[in-house]
């Protein structure tokens, strides 16, 4: 069973992590780089595969070198066997159809096509979700999307999985698909692990895993300016070695642009607040006086 | 003599010469020589193309003849669109001061003229498509084989698409919504240039309808079993065409079918249309003009996929749309770094963005030698009001039909089951919401808010964005608590109670929306001057890990002296 999970780093959207300029744009520059919060269900998603049908986890990004990183987080995640960083300043500014190009020749650069690919739902910073499905759609194989189940049939080449349908009245869907197939996960995936064995294999691989996360890490700070080529687990691809078009990638191959961002407006003033200070026990008694109508009787 | 002799090139070549001809008698010469050599019909037709161009030039209206005290604001607008002579759009702003002396009409005419000297020297620039295996030598098969791109080069597109999502047999709201907001924008768009509509900066141009001149319409696409009886009801609610395709296998959303019924829809009767689909009576352009879609889980992946597949672009869960001109400096889109271009009839797609902290206008723009038609937004549900149904409204209903491949139902739906209507946060006394304050000790500070929520008699517990979308790690026993079910604002639920009570919530407007309703509104924030507190009625300033166990135990006690008493003899 081999599984390709495609993850992103994006800016560390935590109260006190995020930088803004004067004119209150957000600086990604200065805003830390994590992986997409959504991309962890991905990572279970697969990590579950592989615990439970063994096999291979390559993780794939795109993005600058700095991701890197990412990719080191994503492999003591998901238990990952191989990395690869799409990496080129002609895939840069991608939009979600440049970026779904780009990934999907990664794909289809692989040694070995995958039986599952994985990826998460909107990042934090796009917040599209566009970009999993148009990877399908360049791939074209069976796309199951918002999974929040999965089981997976290797001896059928099946896989089975449970969807969130959110609309007017939510609905989960259980759907069935041929292998290969393409896994969008939701946010409200979840893995499981009923049998004793799963979760002794889970602890084996976790050991490794940890280890070969740790050896990338040696090796990144050991020369983080050269382009890696001596780490075999780790590849870097630009778009001459995946043969792209730069016209098709990138922003140039990007059909959307951002013509302008505004900051949300601020929210004009409605009401008149009593201030309360939290150890004044006369003010803090007023505000109480709201709340004991509503309190739970005995 | 002519300068050029078309006997002597070949058409590549000819075709950007030619475009510096500006001399219809000396066309018609090389017409004549073509004619009398090779008589190549590509050749033939691009010196008649030239030909006719320069001939329409030469009858444009003498601009200086035109008396602006008789004029209209538009007709003036309308009338220096197509004047490129800087001189005589000064004496056209000339005669405006000394006559009416209107501001608006002075705007167009100054404009115009930034227009027209701001690309002075490369207006004209003639840009010359490079095939990708000249360009990259370097890549032995580049993506020009378009293995995954059918691309279009001055495709002819119209009228506005919007998908209607049904579930159930049912159209839902914010199918109900887009039609309305298609409506609105289509009427504001085919109205003459004087007639602005939608409020704010985010207003519609008035087009006067396509290049043509003809009005352009509100196409509504329903895919599904049993959807013809919904075709009235898209109309009613402001579609001049409905197209729909019913197929007793597609009673649940599928992708690829659903996409691959969409997309030969948008090509049909087009240049890129499919087998039996080249004449259709209903449509004669290639491609839509622009294509909306609902931001529920089925239908954000509808619209990626089917734009994905007409090689278009798209933005996702707008808020705000509207249709004007944009004027673009980005060289992706020029050609020609350096340059300014305007690019007419823009759909501008308003999002908010980065997790909330802004709202960012996207544009989907053609770039040189490959369009990126339709312009595709989806739409966040209640974005936009439903409107009132016009049971008298006519249109036209078109039954598609087509050959569905049983490849495209590979992903099958062997089971389905409505959810609970899942956690619903209205209708309750109290609603205690945290934010990004929990911090510190996320997991804490969960917890030390539902403590609040069960010392109440009704009070249900909600999340702001912020929480959602940072990378916390919860631990296990609260990490259920955590998920977009439980978020209030404006792509969450929308809650009035009594008493709303915000915990480390800082105030965007997004989360404002959600909760403004509320009749008191508490606050507690460590920041003396957080956005909150201009919409709170107590503000709280303190931290809420102190302040919410000491609201806890007051409520559980009745009374905050008593809870004080108690807790020194703890």
């Amino acid at each position: 069973m081999r599984s390709v999970v495609l993850t992103k780093g994006v800016p560390d959207f935590r109260e006190g992590q995020v930088s803004f300029d004067e004119d209150g744009h957000l600086e990604r520059g200065k805003t830390p780089t994590v992986m997409n919060p959504n991309d962890k269900y991905a990572l279970r998603a697969a990590l579950q595969t592989k615990v439970r049908h063994s096999g291979t986890v390559s993780l794939m990004s795109m993005g600058p070198p700095g991701y890197m990183e990412v990719l080191q987080e994503g492999m003591r995640d998901v238990y990952a066997d191989d990395l690869y960083l799409l990496s080129d300043r002609e895939m840069g500014a991608a939009d979600t159809w440049a970026t779904a190009m780009t990934a999907a020749t990664g794909i289809n650069n692989l040694d070995e096509a995958p039986d599952l690919v994985f990826a998460g739902f909107k990042t934090a910073d796009g917040e599209t979700g566009h970009t999993g499905p148009q990877t399908e759609w360049c791939l074209d194989m069976p796309l199951i999307t918002h999974v929040i189940s999965l089981d997976v049939d290797p001896e059928e080449e099946l896989v089975r999985a449970k969807r969130l349908v959110e609309a007017e009245t939510d609905e989960i869907e259980t759907v069935e698909a041929p292998m290969p197939a393409f896994i969008v996960t939701d946010p409200e995936f979840e893995a499981s692990y009923h049998r004793a064995e799963h979760r002794l294999k889970h602890k084996d691989l976790r050991e490794t895993t940890q280890d070969r996360a740790d050896e990338f890490g040696e090796y990144l700070a050991d020369d983080a300016d050269e382009e890696p080529t001596d780490w075999d687990r780790f590849s870097m691809w630009n778009h001459v070695d995946l043969n792209l078009d730069p016209d098709y990638i990138g922003l140039d191959g990007s059909p959307t642009i951002v013509a302008g961002v505004d900051p949300i407006p601020k929210a004009p003033s409605e009401r008149e607040a009593t201030p309360v200070d939290p150890d004044d026990e006369a003010e803090m008694e007023q505000l109480v006086d709201e709340l004991t109508p509503y309190a739970a009787g005995d | 003599m002519v300068e050029i002799d078309p006997t002597e090139l070949e058409i590549a070549e000819l075709g950007p010469k030619i475009r510096d001809v500006d001399d219809a008698d000396e066309l018609r010469e090389m017409l004549e020589l073509e004619e009398g050599g090779e008589d190549r019909a590509p050749v033939r037709t691009l010196i008649e193309d030239r030909l006719e161009k320069v001939e329409a030039d030469d009858e444009e209206v003498d601009a200086d003849s035109l008396d602006l005290s008789e004029m209209t604001v538009a007709d003036i607008a309308n009338a220096v669109r197509d004047i490129e002579d800087v001189d005589v759009l000064e004496r056209l702003l000339e005669q405006e001061k000394d006559g009416q002396d209107r501001k608006t009409a002075k705007d167009r005419i100054e404009s115009q003229i930034e227009a027209v000297t701001g690309g002075d020297d490369d207006e004209e620039v003639d840009l010359e498509y490079v095939p990708p295996e000249e360009k990259h030598p370097d890549l032995d098969h580049p993506t020009a084989d378009k293995q995954w791109v059918e691309s279009m080069e001055d495709g002819v597109y119209r009228d506005m698409w919007v998908y209607c999502e049904t579930q159930h047999g049912e159209l839902i709201d914010v199918s109900r919504e887009m039609l309305g907001k298609a409506r609105e924008m289509m009427d504001g768009y085919n109205a003459s240039p004087d007639e602005t509509s939608g409020a704010g900066d985010e207003t519609t141009t008035g087009y006067g309808g396509a290049e043509d001149g003809t009005e352009e319409d509100v196409v509504a696409v329903i895919v599904g079993e049993d959807v013809s009886e919904l075709a009235d009801e898209a109309i009613a609610y402001g579609a001049d065409r409905v197209v729909y395709l019913e197929d007793h296998r597609l009673g649940r959303f599928r992708h690829k079918p659903y996409t691959e019924i969409f997309v030969d829809m948008a090509r049909a009767g087009g240049q890129l249309a499919s087998e039996g689909h080249e004449d259709v009576d209903w449509k004669e352009y290639d491609e839509p003009r622009y294509t909306l879609f609902p931001a529920t889980n089925n239908g954000r992946d509808l619209s990626a996929l089917v734009q994905g597949e007409l090689d278009s672009g798209l933005a996702s869960d707008c808020s705000g749309l509207y249709i004007t001109d944009a004027m673009i400096s980005n060289p992706a889109k020029t050609g020609v770094p350096g340059d300014s271009k305007e690019f007419d009839r823009i759909l501008h797609m308003k999002r908010p963005d980065f997790s909330g902290f802004e709202y960012s206008t996207i544009l989907c723009i053609d770039k040189p030698f490959r369009d990126f038609h339709p312009q595709g937004a989806s739409v966040i549900p209640g974005s936009f009001e439903v409107p009132e149904a016009d049971e008298e409204r006519e249109g036209e209903v078109v039954e598609y039909q087509m050959e569905l491949d049983e490849d495209w139902f590979s992903v099958d739906v062997t089971e389905y089951d409505a959810l609970d209507s899942g956690i619903d946060l209205t209708g309750h006394d109290v609603v205690v919401a945290m934010g990004r304050g929990i911090q510190d000790d996320p997991t804490e500070g969960i917890e030390l808010g539902l403590d609040l929520v069960d010392a109440f008699d009704d009070a249900a517990f909600g999340l702001s964005r912020g929480v959602i979308t940072s990378s916390y790690s919860f631990d296990g026993h609260v990490e259920q608590y955590i998920g977009e079910d439980r978020q209030i604002g404006e792509s969450g639920q929308v809650v009035e109670p009594d008493v709303y009570i915000a915990a480390g919530i800082s105030g965007a407007i997004q989360h404002k929306v959600g909760m403004d309703e509320s009749d008191t509104i508490i606050a507690i924030n460590t920041d003396p001057d957080a956005d909150i507190r201009d919409f709170s009625d107590y503000y709280v300033q303190g931290d809420l890990f102190e302040v919410l166990p000491k609201l806890t135990r007051a409520v559980e006690e009745g009374d905050l002296a008593a809870a004080a008493a108690e807790a020194s003899d703890d």
